[in-house]
């Protein structure tokens, strides 16, 4: 064989296996919007299970995953920022920065059911707050912590030492420095980060299974001391453990549809929110 | 207004700056000239203090600042950077509006007055010579403007706070000819408010800016002159050497 068809036949088999995997994610998205749009309308969005989870919609579900979502984010977000914060702009970079650096690292490959465990070790048992949205949400919050720090210390980064020093030199304090002129200008990076963890908080089953999320609740959680049925323990429990398992497929496949779609719009709102900087920093 | 006394700054083991003494006077222009890594931006970075900001430095000697040692540990770091401003080598707006820029070092001075700080935003872009080019863009992004106008632009945020000192680091080396000019006209009106001590790798723009000049070279201060003097008929032959282009 010479040199050309060696080219020829190695750019057809890497085209090949990219065709593949572009085909496996089509059909595994293309059967689930199939079979799950079926079932879509605004009575499934808006209202409760009914007959076993075979009939009705999945209103709760919904709703426990925005609180899990708001309540991981009240929690991950000030600390996570903080910490890059502190990391960034007061520690240098000494040993014990490089200690954090690794623990944060560290943190970030720990498998999601480990923190479930934890967090019903502590928040639930520990520190009582029980099966509830405040365990699920610190649980959660947990998890997410690494990606918010990581993105937040890359997106300080990021932001031009001129700016700091031309700051400095107007008498500006190092506080004033950071909140009026790193800060806003890192902030779409930050962002970034935030809708990426979120996107993370509303796909987990792990962390909340021991944590927070409940097989069926006739109502809606009424205090953050509640539990909350979500998005992806609910699919669970339909494909699994339902009452009666082939009558409420359909339901699962709603239920994946709605979550898979929850998750793609905050991905897509993070990669356009990527590009708009990135060419705004073009522009300069 | 500024004296030094000996002064000797290391950066870890490298000693940048050698037993360096030099007064400058109010009203005045003092230029710092010399070879690349002579040390002059180190020696004015010393006035504001920016050095600080750079790990494993350190400084021996005396350096007033209106008979006030600046490195006593009363001194308020914040509050001599805001009476010694800087204009910096290469043009650094914050990423916010023109108006925005000139008012920052209003507002982390603690000034909230709107008027106030309206009246000042647009005297001091009068006086750094740029109000007119930017009258209708005071609400557009500073990064819209030239590279000539964002280097003003730096000036006037520097002249908002009403320093006494302006120290410029090689602030036209980034610059096309005719924004150069006018930087240096800028200097020449500056001068009756402000003393200024200007860092250059331009012998020209140091002849045609400055009343006195200073030549660095491997960190020490090899002449302290008059600048007429200075490139007329300098004492020291080093010097000479220097100006006339023979080496550097």
């Amino acid at each position: 064989m010479n040199k050309k068809t060696k080219q020829k036949l190695a750019f057809l088999l890497f085209r090949l296996f990219s065709i593949i995997i572009v085909g496996i994610l089509l059909s595994i998205l293309g059967f689930i919007a199939f079979n799950g749009i079926k079932v879509i309308n605004w009575e499934f969005l808006s209202t409760m299970p009914k007959e076993g989870m075979t009939e009705g919609g999945i209103f709760p579900a919904i709703v426990g995953t925005c609180y899990l979502i708001i309540g991981s984010l009240i929690f991950a977000v000030p600390l996570g920022v903080m910490s890059a914060i502190y990391t960034v702009e007061y520690a240098g970079n000494g040993k014990i920065v490089r200690f954090i650096r690794m623990m944060t690292n560290n943190l970030a490959s720990i498998p999601s059911i480990v923190f479930g465990l934890f967090g019903m070790a502590l928040f639930v048992t520990k520190l009582g707050f029980g099966d509830s949205i405040l365990a699920g949400s610190l649980t959660l919050g947990l998890l997410t912590l690494p990606i918010i720090i990581r993105t937040s210390e890359e997106a300080l980064k990021a932001v031009p030492e001129s700016y700091r020093t031309g700051s400095y030199a107007l008498g500006a304090s190092k506080l004033q420095t950071i909140r009026k002129v790193v800060l806003p200008c890192a902030m779409p990076n930050i962002l970034t980060g935030i809708i990426l963890s979120v996107s993370r908080v509303s796909g987990e089953t792990a962390p909340i299974l021991f944590t927070v999320a409940a097989y069926f609740l006739p109502n809606l959680p009424d205090s953050i001391f509640s539990q909350a049925m979500a998005l992806p323990y609910h699919l669970y429990v339909l494909a699994t453990s339902g009452t009666d398992i082939e009558a409420s497929r359909h339901m699962a496949y709603g239920t994946a549809l709605v979550l898979v779609v929850i998750v793609l719009f905050f991905n897509l709102t993070a990669t356009i929110l990527r590009q708009r900087l990135s060419r705004k920093l073009k522009n300069k | 207004m500024i004296e030094t006394k000996n002064i000797n700054f290391y950066y870890g083991s490298f000693q940048a700056l050698k037993n360096i003494s030099m007064k400058m006077d109010a009203n005045t222009v003092t230029a710092f000239i010399g070879p690349s890594g002579c040390g002059k931006s180190t020696f004015l970075r010393l006035f504001n203090r920016m050095n600080d900001l750079i790990d494993d430095t350190k400084l021996e000697g005396e350096c007033l600042i209106k008979g006030k040692d600046i490195y006593d540990k009363s001194i308020n770091i914040d509050a001599l950077r805001k009476d010694v401003g800087m204009v910096f080598q290469k043009p650094n707006p914050f990423p916010k509006s023109v108006f925005e820029n000139v008012a920052y070092g209003l507002k982390v001075n603690g000034i909230t007055d709107k008027k106030f700080i309206a009246n000042r935003v647009e005297e001091t872009l009068k006086a750094a010579a740029l109000f007119d080019e930017v009258k209708d863009k005071l609400n557009k992004s500073a990064f819209e403007l030239s590279g000539g106008q964002q280097q003003r632009l730096c000036i006037a945020r520097a002249l908002a706070i009403e320093p006494s000192i302006i120290l410029m680091d090689e602030p036209a080396s980034a610059l096309d000819p005719i924004s150069t000019s006018k930087i240096e006209e800028l200097i020449h009106q500056l001068k009756k408010k402000y003393t200024i001590v200007i860092v250059t790798h331009n012998m020209q723009q140091a002849a045609r800016v400055s009343d006195k000049t200073g030549f660095f070279m491997l960190g020490e201060l090899i002449e302290y002159n008059d600048t007429k003097k200075m490139f007329l008929n300098p004492d020291n032959e080093t010097t000479q050497n220097y100006i006339t282009g023979r080496f550097g």
